[in-house]
């Protein structure tokens, strides 16, 4: 009796380990996902054929055209398209504390900005109003960084001789993800009053799914260009293929830790066909009998497999549970040692699929380890194992 | 004219090879007839065992045949066999050989689930079984928990539960007391009577004297055959 629940113990530890690491390979790939998707499903479309390269400057116009009115309203028309907004984009002037630099600058609509920039921590202040004037919002590293004193809320910032007053600071970039930090943030309307462009640089679109976003760019692309009558005009960028390659990479470390825990599981199917060869041993008398009353092999071979199916199963029902805390815990180490910002700690995630593959693989670790003892039961002669003491 | 139930012709049991050969048993043949009652006797290693264990199908001879109601059972594969055991004997042991984990109406019930029989007519007969043997009081004692005398009834409520027609009892008085002993016979011999085919090897011979017909085996042969 204490031999089974040893046994089982066995499976359970396997089982536990195969259940809690690929808990925390799909919380991986969940988190992962999240936090590129929040991006991947964003479509940049910039001029000029050199693509899109950071997201505060960017929009390189070398050619000197521009998007019209008209691209974006095509955008807008393509199916799949959440929300689409234009950024104007610049370089300025930007003097603070009496030290000058050269800045970005990106003006974009204040409804726009909000919906762009909801996800991102705000340091100290708030967004821009509708109406106000003269407002802007910087990135941590102007705040910090750029000038030789930190600019706080309320700040003033001489832009091209103009003189912006500082609405609020965006908290500093976790890893990952495109900066904000060198942004400095105005409303289209103060862009165009101060650089006297209305030229949109850079189409933002937002795609409802984002499976669909690299098809979307495609047929942007082809649009715009069609628009333009060239062949380059527009290029459109996404995210999507970057979140393809994490998540393969995320799959194949899933399956060298599952891999890996698999090896506690052929170890625990050695314990069973341990358990059961002995008691084929201890109970060789009693096959003897039950053949003598006419059990046939396959009776017995029965009898022997049902009972190493019986074994693993429990232990593997044990192993799922022991594996829902297990993942809890192995995360909560995880978490500790890697401080991500607040948005991205991990959660185990304990599918169906893994639940259903435990179950289904400690009930064939069960038959199969208990074959070979069963198969040595059943060919038993009869007359040896009643003589056995 | 009643049928035979089994027949050996030229059997024989052996071990090892020449020279080194000993015969266990020696060209044995024997008709049984339905309804028989038989007393095996004879010395301990004369070959009563072996002849009982070949009877029952639990081993082949190395030469000869064992008809088994008309059947060849050398010619069966050990499907065959094992249907052989389960429908046509009932096996009765010295020492019981009762499934210590089962309690007494698993133990009946046991062979008849190896015949495929369904759950509701296996306890019913069971329990008619062990009524038959005494025993409606013990059906959930476990054998550890019962005397050798009822271990033993419960055995051949066991060896009844297929229907069998044919007894084999191997010393099935061995182990327990007189009294026990005699309850055991007479179980059989009420079973003789109602057309069972009963095979007792015993060495008690006032156990011998009851039945219809003896036969000594010594050194692996028949010596005598009273009828």
């Amino acid at each position: 009796m204490s031999r089974s629940l040893l046994t089982l113990l066995g499976i359970a530890i396997g089982i536990m380990a195969i259940i809690s690491l690929m808990a925390l390979g799909e919380g991986m790939q969940q988190a992962v996902t999240g936090e590129l998707s929040s991006l991947s499903d964003v479509i940049i479309v910039s001029t000029g054929g050199g693509g899109f390269s950071t997201f505060g400057g960017g929009g390189s116009t070398s050619n000197g055209e521009y998007f019209t009115q008209r691209d974006v309203a095509d955008i807008q028309r393509l199916q799949g398209v959440k929300e689409v907004s234009t950024q104007l984009a610049s370089s300025g002037l930007a003097e603070y504390n009496g030290k000058t630099t050269i800045v970005s600058l990106t003006g974009m609509d204040i409804s726009v900005m909000r919906l762009q920039y909801a996800s991102q921590n705000l340091e100290a202040g708030g967004f821009l109003n509708e109406g106000e004037q003269n407002e802007i919002m910087i990135g941590y590293g102007i705040a910090h960084n750029t000038f030789d004193a930190n600019i706080s809320v309320g700040g003033r910032i001489k832009i091209n001789g103009e003189k912006f007053f500082v609405s609020g600071i965006f908290g500093k970039q976790g890893m990952g993800g495109t900066s904000s930090d060198s942004l400095v943030l105005m409303s289209s309307r103060d862009f165009q009053k101060l650089t006297g462009q209305s030229n949109i640089s850079l189409i933002y679109l937002r795609v409802y799914n984002v499976n669909d976003a690299e098809s979307i760019a495609t047929s942007i692309q082809n649009t715009i260009n069609g628009n333009h009558g060239q062949k380059d005009f527009a290029t459109a960028t996404t995210m999507t293929s970057i979140l393809k390659t994490v998540q393969s990479i995320i799959g194949i470390l899933q399956l060298v830790l599952v891999a890996i825990a698999s090896i506690a599981l052929v170890v625990a199917s050695i314990g069973i066909m341990n358990t059961m060869l002995t008691s084929v041993m201890e109970r060789t008398r009693e096959i003897g009998i039950m053949k003598a009353i006419g059990a046939t092999n396959l009776d017995i071979m029965s009898i022997f497999i049902i009972e190493g199916m019986l074994v693993s199963s429990i232990g593997g029902i044990i192993g799922i549970i022991l594996g829902v805390f297990g993942s809890q815990g192995l995360t909560m180490i995880l978490n500790s040692y890697m401080s991500m910002g607040g948005s991205s700690r991990l959660t185990p995630i304990i599918t169906l699929t893994s639940v259903v593959l435990a179950v289904t693989v400690s009930i064939i670790v069960g038959v199969l380890s208990s074959l070979y003892p069963a198969w040595k039961a059943a060919r038993m002669s009869p007359i040896e194992a009643v003589r056995y003491e | 004219m009643t049928k035979d139930v089994i027949v050996t012709q030229h059997i024989s049991k052996t071990y090892g090879r020449p020279p080194l050969q000993v015969f266990a048993l020696r060209e044995t043949n024997l008709d049984i007839k339905q309804g028989d009652y038989i007393a095996i006797i004879g010395p301990s290693g004369s070959g009563k065992s072996t002849l009982m264990n070949l009877l029952g199908c639990l081993d082949k001879p190395s030469t000869g045949k064992i008809f088994i109601d008309g059947s060849d059972v050398s010619t069966l594969n050990e499907k065959e066999l094992a249907r052989i055991r389960r429908e046509k004997i009932g096996f009765i042991f010295q020492k019981y050989n009762l499934i210590p984990t089962l309690n007494a109406l698993e133990n009946v019930e046991l062979s008849m689930g190896f015949a495929g029989v369904d759950s509701q007519t296996r306890t019913k007969k069971a329990k008619q079984l062990l009524e038959m043997v005494e025993l409606s009081k013990r059906l959930t004692h476990k054998p550890s928990e019962m005397s050798g005398g009822e271990q033993q009834r419960v055995a051949i409520a066991r060896a009844l539960a297929n229907s069998p027609s044919i007894i084999l009892a191997d010393e099935p008085t061995g182990n327990v007391d007189t009294k026990s002993g005699e309850n055991i016979m007479r179980i059989l011999e009420d079973v003789n009577r109602k057309g069972e085919t009963i095979i007792v090897v015993t060495h008690n011979m006032a156990i011998a004297q009851r039945a219809k017909r003896l036969l000594r085996i010594q050194d692996g042969e028949v010596r005598e055959d009273h009828v």
